[in-house]
């Protein structure tokens, strides 16, 4: 069944110039529930910015965006960010934990945003990731590997729909990038969720069963987008 | 969660991360807070103490003077006497038929720098110091008979120094205690007031005719006095007012008590208004720091805060929690500013307890507490809503690439 459909999907940015410059068009892309994808492309080709209009971050110029039936670019951004709160889980490259807030605590913080608080199924989900014994930590009291884990248990914890991963291992060692790469697909696959992650490492992408080019799927040519690459990704 | 609490807990953490910078600013605005508070209500609590010490006297007679001198001098204890009036102007003033109670003092003398006063015993039968209070004298105390070397002692000249029933001193000669001014004449002292937090309680008293007669003084004043504490009817102290102050010139009418001191106190309004826009100052030099306050940790929190985007909070959780997070600081300024302005009023009470005698009440809470309380809120509301004005029409775009 089909989870995410986008058509003709198009997004701009003012270049420092001040001239307007397309970073994506994508005439056509299809997702079904608990898919697992790999999208593969270059640093600053624009990958970030697709994900961002897919979970409403962004707002397209133009296109459709369909997710779980309902119309992504018709939504108010109070209905899109419930929707981010109960239906997408975003894994960044820097994990982003709340610096302040214990392990446990990032992940209730992310349930208590979707309108729930079950300590008990935050440490049901830490145990799941091998960090119950850390739950009081702070992220700064843990490791890079660690720190992922956790920042998976957060994207995790409110059973989305789908899980956004944008370069999920780009910071970790390759023993560490195993052991999160390993979890989140289990975790998504045990829970019905679909995965889109987004790297440049062929190590990773490899690993994948359904495996995408972004420089096929975006149809914009990466020479006019070389100057905004940075800003974009 | 309701998305209020969300944004408090975000707050309080914030709070926690940036301990440093939120004590500043909470040390700060509970500061100008308290001064600001204590500018106006330690001035109002003065005021009234002054007002309620004054023995529940009316009016006071004396020589040739200033009005304010003789009521420092006669019923707080301060200040020199202006002079001395003779015995027959109490017999006159008492015959007046305006006049309900009349008792003449003399002073002169002190015991280990505290005032020693000459009066009439009917002064601690008859005279009540506040409605339906008359002086207690502690069990198995007595007042002093007219006649004998006794004394009646204060009860914090009691508690200072010691003094206790059957001691006996000698008094020294002056207001100020001079070591070498001893008179010969011994007191025993028959009696020990109870307390009332006046300046009564600060003076050793004895029989009039004692400090006339008192070994070493001038023969001659044998037959004068310092003054009359006086009782009024109705409202003869009008007429009284033109027959000793305007059409005499031998004695000073001291009269209405409440409207010299009020005169009094109207000399510092300058020092009240100088503390006031002084703590003003300070209240916006602590919205500043609020602002400073927020804007650094903004620097630093601005990430997180578009990550919370990302993970679903909303617009408004987000921006809640700038708000909260100087909220919390302003409640917290609240809280500062009434332990500094109740530790303000205590040392005052206690110094001009110590110094006047007078006792202060405890420090009271009415609408300019209120208002103050409020305004401290309301400045904590308009220096977190800036920042979070910014974050707000920030796009997420924007600060997920804060260097774009």
């Amino acid at each position: 069944m089909t989870l995410l459909a986008v058509e003709d999907l198009t997004k701009s940015f003012s270049s420092p110039s001040g001239i307007i410059e397309p970073v994506l068009k994508v005439p056509i892309f299809c997702m079904q529930e608990n898919e697992q994808l790999a999208l593969r492309g270059a640093s600053g080709s624009g990958k970030t910015t697709f994900l961002h209009l897919l979970a409403g971050v962004l707002s397209a110029d133009s296109g459709k965006i369909t997710f779980d039936g309902d119309s992504l670019h018709l939504m108010s951004e109070a209905e899109r960010d419930q929707l981010r709160a109960g239906k997408i889980g975003f894994v960044f490259q820097s994990f982003n934990l709340m610096s302040g807030f214990s392990c446990l605590e990032n992940i209730t913080l992310a349930m208590n945003l979707n309108g729930s608080n079950d300590p008990e199924k935050a440490l049901e989900i830490l145990e799941q990731v091998g960090l119950i014994d850390r739950r009081n930590h702070f992220p700064r009291q843990l490791s890079i590997g660690q720190q992922q884990r956790v920042a998976i248990a957060r994207a995790l914890i409110n059973r989305p729909k789908i899980v956004l991963a944008d370069e999920p291992t780009g910071n970790l060692d390759p023993e560490s990038t195993d052991v999160s790469l390993r979890l989140l697909r289990s975790i998504c696959h045990e829970w019905g969720s679909s995965l889109i992650l987004v790297s440049h490492d062929h190590r990773v992408i490899d690993q994948f069963e359904t495996r995408l080019d972004w420089e096929e799927l975006n149809k914009i040519k990466k020479s006019r987008k070389a100057d905004l690459g940075d800003r974009i990704d | 969660m309701n998305p209020i609490i969300i944004s408090l807990r975000l707050a309080r953490r914030a709070l926690i991360q940036n301990s440093l910078t939120s004590l500043v600013a909470i040390f700060t605005v509970s500061l100008s807070g308290g001064l600001f508070l204590g500018a106006w209500q330690i001035k109002q609590s003065v005021n009234l103490a002054f007002a309620q010490s004054a023995g529940g006297f009316d009016a006071v007679l004396g020589a040739r003077g200033s009005q304010l001198q003789l009521v420092l001098n006669a019923l707080f204890h301060l200040e020199n006497s202006p002079g001395n009036l003779d015995w027959n102007q109490f017999e006159t003033i008492r015959s007046q038929p305006g006049v309900s109670e009349a008792y003449p003092y003399a002073l002169g003398d002190n015991y280990l720098g505290y005032r020693i006063v000459g009066t009439t015993p009917e002064l601690f039968l008859k005279h009540q110091w506040k409605p339906g209070s008359y002086y207690q004298v502690r069990p198995p105390g007595r007042i002093f008979s007219e006649s004998a070397k006794e004394a009646l002692v204060g009860a914090q000249v009691a508690a200072a120094i010691g003094l206790k029933l059957g001691d006996r001193f000698n008094p020294y000669h002056g207001l100020d205690f001079n070591p070498d001014s001893k008179h010969e004449d011994v007191y025993l002292v028959v009696g020990i007031l109870e307390g009332t937090g006046t300046p009564m309680d600060q003076v050793i008293w004895i029989p009039i005719t004692g400090v006339q007669r008192m070994e070493g003084h001038d023969p001659s004043g044998a037959h004068s006095i310092s003054g009359v504490l006086l009782n009024l009817k109705g409202s003869s102290g009008l007429a009284l007012d033109v027959k000793y102050n305007k059409q005499g010139d031998r004695a000073t009418l001291a009269w209405p008590v409440p409207g010299i001191l009020a005169s009094f106190f109207n000399r510092f309004v300058w020092l009240e208004k100088t503390i006031a826009t002084l703590a003003l100052l300070m209240a916006v030099i602590g919205g500043l720091i609020i602002l400073a306050t927020l804007r650094s940790t903004l620097h630093e929190r601005r990430r997180e805060l578009a990550v919370l985007r990302c993970i679903g909070a909303s617009r408004w959780v987000v921006t809640g929690s700038i708000i909260w997070q100087s909220m919390l600081i302003s409640i917290f300024g609240v809280a500062g500013s009434l332990l500094v302005y109740v530790a303000l009023s205590r040392i005052l009470s206690i110094l001009i307890r110590a110094q006047i005698g007078v006792k202060m009440g405890t420090p009271f809470f009415d609408q300019t507490l209120l208002m103050t309380s409020l305004g401290i809120l309301l400045l904590g509301l308009i220096s977190g809503w800036l920042p979070a004005r910014k974050i707000y029409n920030t796009s997420l775009q924007e600060s997920l690439n804060p260097h774009g």
